[in-house]
């Protein structure tokens, strides 16, 4: 018989009454936190030190080399951002090699589930279409996304879909990155001891390796992983922990890269592997995603998300899971800890992430069904050993719509067969739409409520802000049930309600995972090629924001946006803030030097009317009139 | 130049008389004790039996504590009565000590049971060294134990024995062991870790019987079955010392009663430490607090009322820390409210569990099992009655530490006003 | 920054400056080490008695601070030792354990009002701050980077503190 299911507030008991200790309990056995770290005034890059800067002025305002709080600090950042680029991009080069070996027949568990964007992007890179196969164009295509990574000289190819505007700026500015991993080995060069020294060059050089990410990088993991795995298209499913199936094997997959997780999802449809577990007394498997892998499958596959990037100890600690499986990025080493009490299997697949006390079963792209099967396998095998006792699923879970892309979500917009951004620029020409707003981002327990997404997502939509979203914060509001329909005619604003009834579409809009903030840069590159609000990404009323921000690549993503001209709110404090040089810079100077600029605040509603305002001065600066509706401000907390 | 007596030689006693001397170098004081050795620390008394200390270590005053302090001492010699009239003890012997103030700290007898065979050798309470050396003398010989009484002292002895390697039976009448004190939860993690190390708790039995020739060798169950046994250890609670003071017309309920000075109905006679019924201040009412801290506490503060300076006293909290095989419990004030109008909070796990009694916002009463950090804290808020309700929420937090009452200090200073508050806060403005 | 060197007697406190304190734990590192063989950071991590530290540093809504034993004038823990380990310098204030006698009742953790005695499980005895008595100063506040800490009389205290704030 069933157990009846409990909240996902009593999860968090029962793992407090059994001893388990997450990472709610992590944090607060670190807090206080250092301010030193906290301010970005200590310095570890050589070994005259370690040093640090007293923020009080009182004590040493200058390393042992003499850096001070600015260089150091921006050496700190730099660094923080070539990290977040190296991970996005690292991921977006094993797609497109997996697309070469696909081509050259080594992958054959992998196939072309999108020809239109196969032969689209190969036209982009000057490649030769007519008259060859598939898999031809992906080997030529998949030499070249990798040439872009080892680049010397010139940009990658995908910096000419930039709007001009940008392109001109960046070449002024001597920050177009040449190739990939060259900006990025730069970085770890110039923010050596005795390199460079001038805060604001320092700047201009993380803005170049985190161009390389959004625009390289990031954007080919993500045209790579649509010819792949196919383009998405707008899917129905279900997102948090009452997903996961008292009697079903439940297979949890977590971590980033789709070319993992799309074939886990393919070997648990098997006939022979779902016959296994009948075998063992299961009636089926269910298959979870958890962070940004989740919504890979989920926008492709209609895979149901079992949770953000916070949820994943608790979701071992239902007792409900067979297995999970992880490949790299926003892995808690602590899951391991979590796991030892429950019969769940935690399998590590990536040579580049192992984790002491997980299983590790080496997962390679040339015979990937294979192995696949065997982690399926394993985790069917488990299932026998579950204790229904120690089985606690929570009830909440949530329908959410995903799958739109800068393809296609303007179709949703304009009418299934007129693709084009015309609709949207009019809305916010004629005011009905106040602009967009992209809220991405990591979940962060320094967040008490956990609630921050969504309180500035709601603010914003209530305020007709078209809001857009990718990654764990896309989770988070899914979860609040943000990412449907109904969602506009209980939240938004009156015209976002407008467009959102006569199209069908949610006020908010799932994007994908976080390399797939590459489709916001595209679909404002589209919004100034549509024309009437601007001739660069700088001058359009839009902005980003990651509420709850944690990892370095939300670092690359700020700067890639900040350079490429927009507002970017931070919700937590950023490690510059030691150096009130570095924070004018941030936060002022650097508008002046690409359009773009950042703004941290941890209240969310503030947060989001700091977007609003920045989109009202856009919206001014185009002559563009008046929202047409006027909305209240919810008061910040 | 007065003439100080004091009867006792334990906590109260000298601490008593340790202040006297502080505060007035002339004075001429006595301590009368039955005892021939003393300036022992009788809590460390299951120490020595697990074998953690030796009789050095026992000693909680310098061996020349009475020289150096100048103090004279009648050991090894039992105060019999007292005449309040003539202002005299008479100990055993016919010895008359006359006084000018008397401080009584005749502290408190292990309460007994009242079962056959109690007689028997092999059957003790541990209150004094000579019983603690003779337990010691016998345990070669020893295989089995049995412990009657699932309170702290209980278990505190049975841990002693468990920890010599003996088989070591609690004999518990209550349906678990320290119901006195915590619920059924908490007292399983403590039960869990004394069982872990060999220690087994036999819950809903009472000894019938005390079996065996001149030595005790079994125990008979209410159930009907039999235990075998070489050594009983009855750990059941303290009784009050009182039969001097009564016969002397002083006012004796529980324990004697004294006002807020420690002054019993006679106002040359003192009284202090376990054999003192005092305020308590966090059940509002008059109890013997039979503890070394308000023994030491209750010993100073009577002395200085012997020597004219009238200090009141804040009152007595019942507290109390044991240590099980490395698993802490502190308890503290009302931890168990029988009435309404208590609120409980507490948060438990298999390792640890955490216990707050409040009553209108304030604490009145903790159970720490496992980390036990913030106990001190959660004493002082106690003792000095503060409404906690800006930080109930966080009280069963690991992160609930000195700092997260500050805002407090600063808000009841009036309350805090001893320096070393003040020294905190002097840079915090909330 | 000057660092006086002050030792304890009646007047002088070691005080933590709650608007200084970054909370970087400097002072808990610098404290362990003091309290270890080898007195270097690096050698005292592997030492086969850990050495601990005496003071733990706490947040206080946004705020940290150092919080250390205050060697109370009348000292709940000195009148809790039921083992005489616990006790009162009358020269210098100072509250004083002598570790011989210590058997770990943890009756001083259950009554210090401030929590800054802690047990040592290795050793089984009660661990509080003994004032650095290898050294001319002390550790935490010779070592505190922004000046937080400081030893000195409560009038010294605080005229540094309005000094700050001109």
């Amino acid at each position: 018989m069933a157990k009846e299911k409990i909240s996902a507030e009593k999860l968090h008991e029962i793992c407090y009454s059994c001893g388990i200790e997450t990472i709610w309990q992590r944090y607060d056995a670190q807090d206080p936190h250092c301010g030193f770290g906290t301010l970005g005034l200590c310095c570890k890059n050589c070994n005259l030190g370690p040093c640090r800067i007293d923020p009080f002025g009182e004590g040493p305002q200058v390393g042992t080399c003499g850096a001070n709080a600015d260089t150091i600090s921006a050496r700190n950042l730099a660094r923080h951002a070539a990290a977040g680029s190296a991970c996005h991009s690292d991921h977006g080069r094993e797609i497109a090699r997996t697309l070469l070996l696909f081509g050259q027949g080594k992958a054959p568990s992998y196939a072309i589930k999108s020809e239109e964007k196969l032969k689209k992007v190969a036209g982009e890179y000057g490649i030769k279409i007519e008259g060859r196969k598939n898999e031809e164009i992906a080997v030529d295509l998949g030499n070249a996304m990798l040439a872009d990574f080892g680049k010397q000289n010139e940009a990658p190819v995908f910096f000419k879909r930039a709007p001009k505007k940008q392109q001109k700026i960046w070449k002024n500015l001597k920050i177009v990155p040449q190739g990939i991993d060259r900006p990025i080995v730069e970085m770890m060069s110039r923010t050596n001891i005795g390199v460079d020294a001038d805060y604001k060059n320092i700047m201009l050089g993380t803005m170049k390796t985190s161009l390389a990410d959004g625009w390289a990088g990031s954007m080919i993991a993500t045209e790579a992983s649509d010819i792949l795995f196919g383009a998405p298209q707008a899917i129905r499913s279900q997102v948090n922990l009452g997903v996961l199936k008292d009697d079903e094997v439940n297979i949890i997959i977590h971590g980033h890269v789709p070319l993992l997780s799309d074939v886990i999802v393919t070997a648990t449809r098997d006939e022979e592997m779902l016959k296994l577990a009948k075998s063992k007394g299961a009636k089926g498997i269910t298959i979870a995603g958890i962070c940004c892998t989740a919504n890979e499958i989920l926008m492709r596959r209609g895979v149901p998300v079992a949770g953000s990037f916070l949820q994943q100890e608790l979701a071992i600690a239902t007792g409900a899971v067979e297995a999970m499986v992880v490949d790299l990025q926003c892995i808690l080493p602590g899951l391991t800890t979590v796991a030892s009490y429950f019969h769940t299997k935690l399998i590590s697949t990536h040579p580049k992430a192992k984790f002491p006390g997980m299983e590790h079963i080496e997962f390679e792209e040339e015979k990937a069904l294979e192995v696949a099967k065997e982690i399926v396998t394993k985790a069917i095998e488990n299932y026998p050993k579950r204790d229904k006792k120690k089985v606690n699923i929570p009830k909440e879970k949530m329908e959410l719509i995903a799958g739109f892309t800068a393809e296609n979500i303007f179709y949703y917009l304009g009418g299934k067969y007129r693709g084009t951004y015309r609709p949207l620029n009019d809305a916010i020409i004629s005011g009905r739409i106040r602009g967009v707003a992209g809220v991405v981002g990591c979940d962060n327990p320094k967040i008490q409520s956990s609630k921050a997404h969504m309180q500035m997502v709601k603010e914003l939509i209530k305020h007709d802000v078209l809001v857009v979203q990718t990654g764990c914060s896309a989770l988070a509001c899914a979860r609040e049930g943000l990412l449907v329909p109904e969602a506009a005619g209980k939240f938004a604003g009156k015209g976002i309600q407008e467009v959102c009834e006569a199209v069908g579409i949610p006020p908010v809009l799932h994007l994908g995972s976080c390399v797939d903030n590459s489709r916001i840069l595209i679909a404002c590159t589209n919004m100034v090629k549509e024309g009437g609000i601007g001739e660069g990404i700088d001058e359009l009323p839009v902005a980003g924001a990651a509420p709850e921000w944690m990892s370095e690549k939300a670092i690359a993503i700020g700067w890639y946006f900040v350079a490429s001209g927009a507002l970017v709110v931070f919700g937590n404090e950023f490690p510059v803030s030691g150096s009130k040089n570095m924070m004018k810079y941030v936060t002022e100077d650097v508008e002046k030097v690409t359009g773009g600029k950042w703004a941290f605040e941890k209240d969310p509603i503030k947060g989001a009317h700091i977007i609003i305002k920045h989109i009202d001065k856009k919206r001014k600066a185009l002559k563009l009139g008046d929202v047409m509706y006027k909305s209240e401000t919810t008061k910040a907390k | 130049m007065a003439d100080h007596v004091i009867i006792g030689a334990s906590a109260a006693g000298v601490a008593a008389a340790e202040t006297l001397r502080k505060n007035d170098k002339k004075a001429s004081i006595t301590i009368i004790s039955d005892e021939k050795l003393t300036l022992y620390s009788r809590c460390l008394l299951t120490y020595l039996i697990a074998g953690a200390i030796d009789e050095e270590k026992l000693i909680f005053k310098g061996k020349d504590f009475y020289e150096k302090n100048n103090i004279k001492t009648l050991l090894g010699k039992k105060a019999i009565s007292i005449d309040p009239k003539k202002k005299a003890v008479t100990l055993e012997g016919g010895t008359t000590v006359s006084y000018d103030k008397l401080l009584i700290a005749t502290g408190a007898t292990p309460k007994s049971v009242n079962i056959p065979g109690v007689d028997k050798k092999g059957i003790f309470t541990i209150r004094k060294i000579d019983e603690a050396r003779t337990i010691i003398g016998m345990l070669d010989g020893v295989k089995e134990v049995a412990v009657l009484g699932g309170g702290l002292i209980g278990l505190r002895d049975a841990y002693a024995l468990g920890k010599k390697g003996k088989d070591v039976f609690v004999i518990v009448k209550s349906p678990h062991i320290l119901s006195q004190m915590v619920d059924k939860g908490a007292s399983g993690v403590i039960a869990s870790t004394l069982e872990k190390n060999g220690i087994k708790i036999m819950t809903g039995l009472a000894a019938k019987e005390f079996l065996g020739g001149d030595s005790v060798n079994e125990i008979l169950l209410d159930d009907g079955k039999k235990l075998k046994c070489q050594l009983v250890i009855i750990g059941k609670g303290v009784k009050p010392n009182t039969d001097i003071a009564s016969s002397a017309g002083l006012k004796v309920e529980d324990g004697i009663k004294v006002d807020k000075f420690l002054k019993t109905s006679d106002k040359n006679i003192f009284a202090a430490g376990d054999v003192a019924e005092t305020y308590d201040v966090a059940r509002q009412a008059n109890r013997i607090n039979a503890l070394w801290p308000c023994a030491v506490e209750q010993g100073n503060i009577a002395a200085l009322n012997m020597l004219g300076k009238e200090a009141a006293y804040d009152g007595s909290l019942s507290m109390n820390s044991v240590d099980f095989f490395g698993l802490r419990c502190i308890s503290m004030g009302i931890t168990k409210p029988k009435e309404e109008g208590y609120e409980i909070i507490s948060k438990s796990s298999e390792h640890s569990y955490k216990k707050f009694v409040l009553r209108n916002n304030k604490i009145v009463g903790m159970v720490l099992v496992g980390d036990i950090k913030c106990a001190g804290v959660v004493s002082a808020l106690i003792k000095k009655g503060i409404d906690v309700s800006s930080v109930k929420h966080i009280l069963c937090e690991t992160k609930f530490d000195y700092a997260k009452i500050m805002p407090l200090v600063k808000k009841f200073s009036d309350k805090f006003k001893e320096e070393e508050y003040q020294d905190t806060i002097a840079s915090y403005k909330p | 920054m000057s660092k006086v060197k002050v030792k304890k007697d009646k007047d002088i406190t070691i005080y933590c400056d709650v608007t200084k304190c970054v909370a970087c734990r400097t002072c808990e590192l610098a404290c362990a080490v003091e309290h270890s063989k080898s007195k270097d950071l690096a050698n005292s991590i592997i030492e086969k008695d850990t050495p601990r530290k005496r003071l733990t540093v706490s947040a206080i809504n946004g705020k940290s601070i150092s919080v250390h034993c205050q060697h109370c004038k009348e000292a709940p823990c000195v009148t809790a030792c039921m083992s005489g380990a616990l006790s009162k310098d009358e020269k210098t204030g100072a509250t004083l354990q002598d570790n011989e006698k210590c058997v770990g009742c943890w009756m001083c953790v259950m009554t210090c009002p401030f929590g800054a005695i802690v047990g040592d499980s290795a050793k089984h005895i009660a661990v509080k701050c003994d004032l650095c008595p290898d050294r001319d100063d002390y550790a935490c506040v010779a070592t505190c980077p922004t000046g937080a800490l400081f030893a000195g009389t409560k009038k010294e205290f605080e005229k540094k503190l309005t000094k700050k704030k001109k």
